[in-house]
């Protein structure tokens, strides 16, 4: 039984690709827990499309696939920005916002890389849509690590006003929460962590990393601390799980993840209903 | 319907506005410490003039209600009093401290709740809050014993340790009541708490705002449109129309026969618009 999971680890790339799974799922399902809680969950695959189109700009630019992501971070960033600016400015609601600035960025990615030449550097636009955690490479791995580390920490330092913020932004207000600075401070870091997990589980999945373990743990914790070290503990499980599963089941590794995530939230629901 | 304070729409402000002139408005004893002093403060936002030259101040313990008709100004005004918007001109002190040094001492009780009502928190977590202005991610043995005592005082002591989203309206409003208290503020704001709740919440607030009303030491504004609540908690009433300060007086002096509001509920009968119970 233990050679089940450890015998997937003897490889090198699964190493890696455990590694960079658990950091991604760590820091996504934490701040996945005030994305949803804000009422943004289709954020996460509107700057996921927004990366695209910021990839698709580096590599316009004549960027490698790999450093095209120092020119998605802060062409997300400035999309997430803009998506808050839109929400605070007007009534539109979130969903509304997200779309507008998601399908500008995705056809802006289509566009661009339309208008390159034959001459131009080939690219598995693939790879970009679906991910590739098993090719993780460990200079990538290194940007995950850091960002995520980064990201983590600046979620504990501002998790109590974040918290307060997104509970009542009012009552926060007067309590002396700077709420408009951390809001938008919630969506540029979402970006980055965003873009950074792009490179491993890709575009299209990589939204489910944010939402489906904070979902999860929203029908389960009775306190936001506690939903936040569920969405952690859900996010972290379905990675490892999901990645042994995916090598012995010869399948895709971010689909199988995400399938085990689902089965958290289908086990997260039906606990949820046996309570009532 | 008959309760309702508000001014009849279709009667002239000019005419409301000589009739408030001519009654009896009793202010209170400029030997009293003020709690909260309103000096000609005017509010501005996005060019529009919405609060203007508006004078009034509370002596400590008084229990004012705040009254007007829609877009009278009334939130802007509690807003600049919570430092959530500057004023043009004029200015706000709170025990004698301007607003963004004093607004610390000034608990409010929101009118709409604008929580989702499925974020994971239980009362305490709300109460703990205020008290740490910001969130707890876990509440001490003394924070929690502190949450009870206030909680108890509002009549909710068994509302402790239940989800926020499981608790009716006249619950929630002595949740966010005890929220406002545990601060021990000078002045305590209440924006419509009787709104939303059904009729014995509301008998039971109106309970717990008699207590308020009847304390020495903490002084509160109530903004309500209801004619009953303010007959049973106001001692001073200050009434805003267009921005502006149309009286502020006795109860007596202005709920009389003779007064602004009976020309107000005169005319009311005679138009035709149907006005809402609650904002």
């Amino acid at each position: 039984m233990i050679d089940f999971f450890t015998a997937p680890l003897g490889y090198e790339f699964m190493q890696r690709a455990l590694i960079a799974g658990l950091a991604v799922s760590a820091v996504c399902a934490v701040i996945g827990v005030f994305v949803v809680q804000r009422g943004l969950a289709f954020l996460g695959d509107g700057l996921a499309h927004a990366c695209f189109g910021g990839i698709a700009l580096g590599l316009y630019l004549g960027a490698s696939v790999e450093d095209a992501l120092w020119i998605a971070i802060p062409f997300t960033a400035a999309i997430a920005i803009g998506i808050g600016f839109v929400l605070r400015r007007t009534q539109l609601r979130g969903d509304v916002a997200t779309g507008v600035f998601f399908s500008f960025s995705f056809a802006l990615g289509v566009l661009l890389l339309s208008l390159r030449t034959a001459h131009d550097r080939q690219v598995d636009v693939e790879s970009i849509l679906f991910g590739s955690i098993l090719a993780v490479t460990p200079k990538v791995l290194t940007v995950v690590l850091v960002v995520a580390a980064a990201a983590l920490l600046t979620t504990i330092a501002m998790w109590s006003r974040l918290a307060y913020a997104i509970f009542d932004p009012e009552l926060a207000a007067i309590s002396g929460v700077p709420v408009a600075i951390l809001e938008y401070l919630l969506l540029a870091q979402t970006a980055v962590v965003i873009v950074v997990s792009v490179k491993t589980v890709g575009v299209v999945l990589v939204s489910s990393f944010v939402v489906i373990p904070a979902a999860s743990a929203r029908l389960l914790g009775h306190t936001l601390a506690g939903a936040t070290a569920l969405a952690l503990l859900i996010g972290t499980l379905g990675a490892s799980v999901g990645l042994i599963l995916s090598y012995h089941l010869d399948a895709p590794s971010g689909a199988t993840i995400i399938l085990v995530h689902c089965a958290c939230f289908a086990i997260a629901l039906l606990i949820n209903r046996l309570r009532r | 319907m008959t309760d309702d304070i508000h001014p009849p729409a279709g009667v002239q402000s000019l005419e409301r506005r000589r009739a408030a002139t001519s009654l009896e408005q009793t202010r209170p004893d400029p030997s009293l410490g003020r709690v909260l002093d309103v000096d000609h403060v005017s509010i501005t936002i996005r060019g529009r003039q919405i609060v203007e030259d508006v004078s009034f101040w509370i002596p400590k313990g008084e229990f004012v209600c705040l009254c007007g008709p829609n877009g009278a100004g009334k939130s802007t005004l509690l807003k600049a009093i919570m430092g959530l918007l500057p004023v043009s001109q004029g200015s706000i002190q709170i025990g004698g401290e301007g607003v963004a040094a004093g607004h610390h001492k000034v608990g409010y009780v929101p009118q709409r709740k604008a929580f989702d009502r499925d974020f994971p928190a239980r009362a305490v977590d709300l109460i703990v809050a205020a008290l740490r202005r910001k969130w707890p991610a876990k509440v001490t043995p003394e924070e929690r014993e502190r949450a009870r005592k206030v909680l108890a005082k509002m009549g909710g002591e068994r509302l402790l340790d239940r989800p926020l989203a499981g608790l009716s309206g006249g619950e929630t409003q002595r949740v966010f009541l005890a929220r406002a208290m545990i601060t021990d503020p000078s002045l305590i704001i209440l924006d419509e708490p009787t709104a939303g709740v059904d009729a014995k919440g509301r008998a039971e607030l109106l309970e717990l705002m008699k207590d308020i009303s009847r304390s020495d030491e903490l002084a509160a504004i109530l903004v309500t449109h209801n004619l009953a609540v303010v007959g049973h908690t106001a001692e001073r009433i200050v009434y805003l129309e267009a921005g502006k300060l149309l009286c502020w007086g006795l109860p007596h002096e202005l709920l009389g026969q003779q007064s602004l509001t009976a020309i107000a509920f005169q005319a009311r009968d005679h138009a035709a618009s149907s006005i809402p119970d609650e904002e």
